[in-house]
């Protein structure tokens, strides 16, 4: 499809005032939590599994653990059921945009009991986009599959009930790729008439995408005001 | 088995049948969804025969029910007056907001951020910068950090005040409802006088807040706590012996700690199951780990223990704000890094330089290092509202991912409905407290 295809880079900001620093993990940042630092989970991990550890980060004070996606759930059972990560706080999708391994979902855990968290990402690839399912470790991950499922199109591998969350499901694309319009695809999604006995509208944004809007939108003139003819 | 309801009323010549593939799949979940209850009700390998009695049926109520709290759409299955199943269907306020705020700058997004849970505007603001905050680096003063302390906890003194109104005029009490409103309007008053605007405040900014509390604000707030204890106090004695009411909530959606964690349900509806799960304690942010508050916690699960739950965290919050007005130190309000967060107006007008840094902070604003990503997450009165951050090097952030936690808490309202009465909908949507704006996102 051709209105599907990926442009050759996104939007980039006009105009930079000042030059890019790389972020540095041993910064002390002012707003670091004691709860988000955790090497020694970081250290249990690499000891059970080894190179499935893809790439740990720290930044602001806060472990990220890439692990590989086929092993998601071995890990988060391992967190659960070994290390008291038994709380699902949020599950969501990034979408990187590069040619390998666009998509990413990360696994933001939490330890009630260490009162430690952690977060867990994997990444996989744009041509076949398919995570296992946590649910059968975290119940909680069932609504935040869905809706990474409905705005970035990653499937979740053994998901009891993968449709979309927000978006209806005759809706065709998913939203949160970088590919897909702010202002929508006009025609994508048939909503109601703008006027009473109006057709359905396909375009709620027609004037930005360069149609004009049905006439039937603008307010009669009131009775006393002069119709100007020119 | 029964299948998708034909819609009844005038033809529309298909004209409203909006999404007919979006029904179908979920007309198709509530019939494939497994469900304990309905096995109970009727035993494996008596399908074949039809009960006359059977009062089985498919009832949507929402989005425009008045007692789903905005527009949720729920769409149960009832036997009896049981609800079988019941599949909760979002997003009819969905306003794309993760992706709004890919194209915006930082500080353009945070009036975003009041539309998500408009009950308690300013502890999204709140949220939001310190998420921003934390993944730039940004210090924020003193006395910033308390003001925002107190108009976050008279935000969640008002989020509670909707809630209690609302929910009791669920059960059928309505002059509660006149009570509540008139508290809140007199916060609504001070936000008013605090920030200029009474409902979408948008007074914190980055790396502090927008403008001083005048005097009249202070005097505001102290009176408001003088006089709210003894108000609620007075509810407490009639509401907490109303036998109808009590009768309402007792044992109605219980969750057991095992199943509130279980199902990711956040805040006081965590808390009503005895969990000790409260952002301000676990990862203290501002200064919540310098004053002396409790987290009130109860054991039975059911919607009354929610309800003394969210009673208790008002009075704790305003024994915070008693305490934030005593502390509230002198001193600036917002950083003084031009490249990190606004220059005051009267700089802005006065001096070329900060003219300069106004324009250059609205145009460009904060640039966290490229790559950094973090997660801040604070105590909102739903429970915990978080904001994960990634930056690409520019002014716009990469990704912006909401926590909301409405979202999850609908999800463990979902599991509640099934069993419970259809007559208990209303109250269990009621305890759990959702705002859709949020949930929907």
């Amino acid at each position: 499809m051709a209105e599907n295809e990926r442009p050759k880079t996104h939007e980039a900001l006009k105009f930079y005032f000042t030059p890019v620093d790389p972020p540095r993990g041993d910064e002390l940042n002012p707003h670091a939590k004691a709860t988000t630092y955790v090497p020694e989970v970081v250290e249990a991990l690499k000891e059970r599994f080894g190179d499935v550890i893809e790439e740990v980060e720290l930044y602001a004070g806060e472990h990220t653990v890439r692990v590989r996606a086929d092993k998601i759930v071995e890990v988060c059972r391992f967190l659960k059921e070994e290390q008291g990560f038994n709380y699902l706080a949020d599950l969501g999708g990034i979408d990187r945009f590069t040619d390998e391994g666009r998509f990413e979902v990360f696994y933001n855990l939490v330890s009630i009991e260490r009162r430690k968290r952690i977060r867990l990402k994997v990444r996989v690839e744009e041509d076949n986009p398919v995570v296992p399912s946590v649910t059968s470790v975290y119940r909680a991950a069932n609504w935040n599959e869905r809706e990474c499922y409905d705005m970035f199109g990653i499937r979740f591998e053994g998901h009891p009930d993968l449709r979309r969350m927000y978006m209806p499901e005759d809706f065709e694309y998913h939203p949160l790729r970088k590919e897909f319009p702010l202002l929508g695809i006009p025609g994508s999604l048939p909503l109601p008439p703008q006027t009473p006995g109006g057709p359905l509208t396909y375009d709620p944004f027609a004037r930005a995408h360069g149609h004009v809007p049905p006439p039937g939108f603008e307010e009669p003139p009131a009775e006393d005001e002069e119709v100007s003819e020119h | 088995m029964s299948t998708a309801p034909s819609l009844v009323g005038p033809d529309r010549h298909g004209l409203f049948n909006f999404w007919p593939r979006h029904n179908e799949a979920i007309y198709r979940r509530l019939e494939t969804k497994h469900a304990w209850l309905e096995e109970r009700h009727r035993p494996p390998g008596a399908d074949g025969e039809s009960d006359p009695l059977e009062h089985e049926m498919i009832l949507n109520i929402g989005p425009q029910h008045p007692a789903t709290h905005g527009v949720l759409r729920c769409i149960v299955k009832l036997d009896g007056e049981v609800m079988e199943k019941c599949v909760l269907d979002l997003g009819y306020l969905h306003r794309g907001l993760e992706k709004v705020a890919e194209h915006k700058t930082y500080q353009e997004f945070m009036p975003y951020t009041d539309r998500m849970d408009y009950l308690s505007p300013y502890s999204n603001n709140v949220a939001w910068c310190l998420a921003v905050e934390k993944v730039a680096g940004i210090e924020v003063p003193e006395r910033a950090q308390w003001i925002r302390m107190i108009m976050c906890e008279l935000a969640r003194i008002s989020s509670h005040l909707l809630w209690l109104g609302v929910g009791l005029m669920d059960a059928g009490a309505v002059s509660v409802f006149l009570w509540a409103f008139k508290y809140r309007e007199e916060i609504y008053n001070i936000f008013d006088e605090v920030c200029g605007a009474r409902f979408t405040v948008s007074h914190s900014r980055i790396g502090g807040v927008a403008s001083d509390l005048s005097p009249t604000a202070i005097a505001m707030i102290r009176r408001f706590v003088e006089e709210f204890p003894e108000e609620l106090a007075g509810w407490e004695k009639i509401i907490n012996r109303n036998k109808i009411w009590i009768d309402r909530n007792e044992g109605i959606g219980v969750l057991t700690a095992e199943e509130a964690i279980e199902l990711g349900v956040t805040g006081p509806n965590l808390r009503g199951s005895g969990v000790d799960y409260d952002i301000r304690r676990l990862e203290p942010y501002l200064k919540y780990d310098e004053v002396d508050f409790n987290i009130p916690i109860r054991t039975e699960g059911d919607s009354l223990a929610r309800y003394f739950v969210r009673m208790e965290e008002m009075k704790e919050s305003v024994r915070i704000i008693r305490q934030c007005l005593e502390r509230l130190p002198e001193g600036p309000i917002r950083n003084d890094n031009a490249k990190l967060a606004y220059p005051s107006k009267e700089e802005v007008y006065y001096s070329m330089e900060g003219m300069i840094h106004d324009f250059l902070y609205t145009d460009v604003g904060v640039c966290p290092p490229k790559g950094a990503h973090s997660y801040h997450a604070i105590e909102a009165p739903k429970g915990e509202l978080g904001f994960y951050i990634i930056s690409d090097g520019t002014g716009k952030p990469w990704r912006v991912r909401i926590k909301a936690p409405s979202f999850s808490n609908l999800q463990g309202l979902e599991y509640m409905m099934e069993g419970a009465m259809i007559g208990d909908m209303v109250i269990l949507i009621g305890t759990v407290d959702p705002v859709m704006g949020e949930a929907d996102k």
